[in-house]
């Protein structure tokens, strides 16, 4: 490949005959056709369908919002924190507590809540399929094997490339934002009850059966309530899921802090990261105290006796009484319906947060990091130069102006090595299908970055997930640092390296490093601790060094949960990598912000069925010989 | 327990010859199961891929029998034993009587009923009502105190919960458990835990329990404790019991009958002292090898007839009496003792006799197929009809 970049560089470009040209205008048009039937007088049914939903959409988070504020924002801390008190223990209720106070000290209590309404409609909406689904999935073999290719293809895809399609569909609204965070949270909602009514131990099922259950007998008595933690682990993940695309539907109209984020990175860069921070501390919170009531209302743990049935069922009584009364009392006592900006009395008026000084605060900070004197400018400016000068620069122009069809040889036949023969035909198609689209050379933009951030994601991946494998201590050190990434949604992610390397595609090629990070050192740390301790044991005993062990036994056994690993990672970069088209990293990412941002649908929907192509091509380049054997 | 009105009574079966055990007709009676796993498993039966060894046939087919033509019948009250090696077909056998695996071939009876043709609702109600499990594992529900696991059974019959609770605490009286009512099963010992698996199977008073190697996850002091529990359990309801084992000494413990299993099919079917007396085969001589045949062999396998003119006064025993217990009294005599049944004596057995028996390994007498000469008289009652293996 390199010998055809120096001998034929830059002398073939995809070839026009090759390219669909009308593509997006024709799009374009279609478009139009699309806006002309759901705006028609008599829509066909299809439409009526889809507005159909979008009315329920908008209504239930206009519903969840009025709610939270009709509890007004004194009541909306109480029940969130008591609820929480009584089902999670109180830890989890302080860090609840602790996430509404900031919310409100930060002045951002109206988007915060605007945000978890957001949530909440899209999480409702997506247990609603994903439960059923998953139930079936778990207890029919035949609907699991043939849901699941379609699940691995569906978390294959970036989220960011669905808004535009969505947008077309739904026009920008709420109801967009919850669609889209549906196709997104559905996914591991489906897979995770799946997993968990798989994993109740099968003799309980066969006593079941053996005495004369019926299937919903068996359902709901014993495998419901056996994998009920594992069922509230994936109303978790559905949240986290939702929360971190909820903040990226910012941009296609779903209020709140996603909003703040979106707006502020063009004009207000404190206000973006004040809010960025808020949706990191959602994040933990929710996080937190959905974790905690799976694990704490698991009935296979509480040993719940007769007695101690019902002592809880006075102590969730007297919770709900509480709420109910504090609620009556602050609307009696005329509390506002969201946190206020200042507090009056009859004498004084008191600023009731600290919006302002955060403000002036993290201006202060971004000055100093911007500053060209400072020091922690003199660390990040020269690594963010260095990445793109000797990284990502170069091997964008290999990409791009090698000859078309070595590029395309050559990663089809990395497909076919490292993966087989079927990921190498669709790998081709792929890519072949990204020429067609006219957009190749943006493309090669975008996999030159999700190169260079996959190979750093990897190279530090490996380094600390051995670490942690070989040491006990590290790996402690690490996990909770390890939860806490995995639990931030990707545009938050993006925000602080647009500040601190502002140099076009760096955000987001940084970003997607720390994003995918955290998989890697996972998949690395249990493939290495998962090596057999007899080969272990016998270079030992052969008198191998530790580093011997390592370098000789314990990698080489580890690779396929390394190569497992480069596989998600480059998923994950992919994501990531789109997203930071927002600040300026160009590529296939930008088509889709300018989709997005000017109406541009036809350009916004190509750009989006490459970044589709291009990330099940790269899937399929790395996903190895795993698939091979049945799950 | 009532027993389902759906279930279409099959015709009435010839009367079994009197058994050692109850009179009636059977609780089961099973003919010809097969049961083949894997693709196209219908087809092999009846084929010569069916006599193809087990490696042969999964390389040529895919598929694997685990229950090859197996027939058997199990009397009222009768503890009927399978035992086998790992992998030759019990649970898999046991699991095809109440069809919680389908068997591929075959007809089964219980209580009067046929399995076979019973539609779902038919099949739910002889599970809830006359058949009742005891698993490997347990199969607790983590979730549910102990009370409630017992009152399982019951909960899915629609039994009122104050009606079964009751049900449910009197039967773990019964099993010496009513202080652990409150627990939860991960507090309790394997032991424990098994015991509420006894319990939850006895509380729908079934009419046949069946057991998957109820004790093999016990260790064996505890096991010993289990196998008292199910034969006392067994004496005070009389109930009737397939009971899977691969511990010899559990199944000549506890078994009537016993039914050896090899490789999905039954190589012998007889009661205690026919297996380690007469062992069809080198299987089942080798399954036998280490039992101290003294100690299951009774006096009928020994004793011979009077010679002519030998003193017919002396010491009795009753000739069911095991040559083990006859010991003490044939050392305390110098002439022969008399073994009698039913107040006629039957036979003599002097001290030569019980030593030879306790000298007689199986593997030194010759191997002798059932139903053949050159074995002791077999008493006319215990001699089964094997079952299927003929
Ligand atoms: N679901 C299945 N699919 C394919 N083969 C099976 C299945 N279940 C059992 N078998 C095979 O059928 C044979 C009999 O299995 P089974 O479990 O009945 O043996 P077992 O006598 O109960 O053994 P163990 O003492 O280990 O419990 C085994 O060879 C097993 O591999
Ligand atoms: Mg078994």
């Amino acid at each position: 490949m390199l010998a055809a970049y120096f001998l034929l560089r830059g002398e073939f470009d995809w070839p026009t005959s090759l390219t669909w040209q009308e593509l997006s205008s024709r799009l374009d048009s279609a478009q139009g056709w699309l806006l002309d039937q759901r705006t028609a007088e008599h829509p066909n049914i299809i439409f009526a369908i889809l507005d159909g939903f979008r009315a329920l959409a908008e209504w239930l988070v206009t519903a969840f919002i009025n709610a939270l504020e009709w509890l007004t924002w004194v009541g909306t801390i109480a029940a969130s924190v008591l609820i929480v008190l009584r089902f999670g223990g109180w830890r989890a209720a302080l860090i609840v507590f602790g996430a509404f106070v900031s919310f409100a000290l930060m002045g951002l209590w109206e988007e915060s809540i605007q945000t978890l309404g957001l949530m909440s409609a899209a999480v409702l909406l997506s247990l609603a399929v994903g439960i059923p689904l998953g139930v079936l999935a778990g207890r029919s073999d035949r609907y699991y094997r043939s849901i699941t290719p379609v699940l691995d293809a569906m978390q294959i895809v970036p989220a960011f490339a669905y808004l535009m399609p969505v947008v077309i569909l739904f026009s920008v609204g709420p109801a967009a934002a919850v669609i889209c965070t549906m196709i997104y949270a559905i996914p591991p909602a489906v897979r995770i009850t799946a997993l968990g009514i798989r994993g109740v131990t099968p003799d309980s099922v066969e006593a079941a059966r053996a005495f004369g259950s019926t299937a919903a007998q068996t359902l709901f008595k014993v495998q419901l309530p056996l994998a009920r933690r594992q069922l509230l682990l994936s109303v978790n993940q559905t949240i986290m899921f939702a929360l971190s695309l909820v903040v990226i539907a910012g941009l296609i109209g779903g209020r709140g802090l996603g909003d703040v984020v979106t707006n502020g990175l063009y004009s207000n860069a404190a206000l973006a990261i004040l809010a960025g921070i808020a949706i990191v501390i959602m994040a933990i919170a929710l996080d937190r105290a959905t974790a905690a009531i799976a694990e704490r209302t698991d009935p296979t743990r509480q040993h719940l006796t007769d007695e101690g049935r019902r002592r809880a069922r006075i102590m969730t009584l007297a919770t709900l009484g509480a709420i109910l009364a504090i609620v009556l009392v602050a609307r009696a006592l005329g509390a506002d319906a969201l946190y206020p900006d200042e507090f009056e009395t009859s004498t004084t008026v008191f600023t009731a947060t600290i919006h302002d000084d955060l403000l002036r605060w993290i201006q202060s900070a971004l000055d100093y990091v911007q500053d060209p004197d400072s020091f922690i400018f003199g660390i990040t400016e020269p690594i963010g130069n260095f990445l793109l000068e000797y990284f990502l620069e170069p091997l964008r122009l290999v990409l791009v102006e090698t000859p078309w069809f070595v590029v395309l040889a050559g990663l089809t036949g990395m497909a076919f090595v490292l993966s087989g023969r079927r990921p190498a035909i669709t790998a081709f198609l792929m890519l072949a299908a990204i020429g067609v689209m006219g957009v190749w050379a943006v493309a090669m933009d975008t996999a030159s970055q999700v190169l260079v951030a996959t190979a750093l994601a990897v190279a530090i991946g490996i380094v600390i997930g051995v670490w942690a494998a070989e040491s006990p201590r590290v790996e402690r050190m690490l996990r909770p640092l390890l939860d806490t990434l995995q639990t931030l949604p990707q545009l938050v992610y993006i925000i602080p390296f647009i500040y601190l390397m502002p140099v076009s595609r760096i955000p987001g090629v940084v970003a997607s490093v720390l994003y995918a990070i955290p998989v890697v050192i996972r998949l690395v740390t249990s493939g290495v601790r998962n090596v057999s301790p007899a080969a272990v044991e016998a270079a030992s005993a052969f008198g191998a060094s530790r580093m011997q062990v390592l370098l000789k036994v314990k990698i080489p056994l580890a690779r396929e949960s390394i190569m497992l690993g480069v596989n998600q990672g480059i998923i994950m970069v992919l994501a990531v990598v789109v997203i930071g088209g927002l600040v300026g990293s160009g590529a296939l990412g930008d088509m889709v912000a300018r989709g997005l941002q000017r109406n541009e649908f036809g350009e916004g929907v190509v750009a989006s069925l490459a970044i589709l192509a291009l990330g099940i091509a790269l899937d399929r380049v790395t996903q190895g010989q795993r698939r091979v054997q049945p799950r | 327990m009532t027993d389902s009105d759906g279930i279409a009574a099959v015709e009435t079966i010839e009367q079994v010859p009197a058994a050692g055990v109850s009179n009636g007709e059977p609780v089961v009676r099973a003919e010809g199961i097969w049961k083949v796993f894997g693709p196209g498993a219908d087809k092999i039966i009846g084929t010569p891929d069916a006599e193809l060894s087990r490696s042969d046939l999964q390389r040529k087919t895919g598929c694997v029998i685990a229950v090859r033509d197996v027939s058997l019948e199990i009397k009222p009250g009768e503890v009927f034993v399978v035992m086998g090696l790992s992998g030759s077909g019990k649970s898999t056998l046991v699991r095809t009587l109440i069809r919680l695996i389908e068997p591929t071939a075959g007809n089964i009876t219980i209580t009067g009923r046929d399995v076979m043709q019973a539609d779902t609702g038919q099949l739910r109600e002889l599970r809830r009502h006359t058949v009742s499990m005891v698993f490997q594992h347990f199969g607790l529900l983590a979730h549910r105190r102990v009370i409630d696991n017992v009152a399982f059974g019951l909960e899915i019959q629609g039994m009122p919960k104050a009606e079964r609770l009751a049900r449910a605490s009197e039967v773990l009286t019964l099993v010496g458990l009513e202080d652990a009512a409150n627990q939860f099963p991960d507090q309790l010992s394997g032991g424990m835990q098994q015991r509420v698996g006894l319990a939850r199977a006895f509380a729908v008073d079934p009419k046949l329990m069946l057991y998957d190697e109820p004790f093999s996850a016990l260790d064996p002091l505890i096991r010993r404790d289990m196998q008292d529990e199910v034969c006392r359990l067994q004496i005070e309801t009389g109930k009737t019991m397939l009971f899977i084992t691969h511990d010899l000494p559990e199944a000549l413990r506890l078994g009537d009958r016993i039914a050896i299993m090899r490789d999905g099919a039954i190589v012998q079917l007889g009661t205690p002292e026919e297996l380690v007396g007469s062992p069809a085969d080198d299987y089942v001589a080798n399954f036998v090898r280490d039992i101290p045949r003294t100690h299951v062999l009774t006096l009928r396998w020994i004793m011979r007839d009077p010679k002519p003119g030998e003193e017919t006064g002396g010491p009795e025993l009753d000739v069911t009496t095991k040559v083990n217990d006859a010991v003490p009294m044939a050392a305390a005599t110098d002439g022969p003792v008399r073994a009698v049944e039913n107040g006629r004596c039957v036979g003599i057995v002097d001290r030569l006799s019980i030593l030879q028996a306790m000298a007689d390994r199986p593997e030194e007498t010759e191997p002798s197929a059932p139903g053949q000469g050159g074995r002791p008289r077999t008493p006319a009652d215990r001699s089964s009809p094997a079952g299927g293996s003929s």
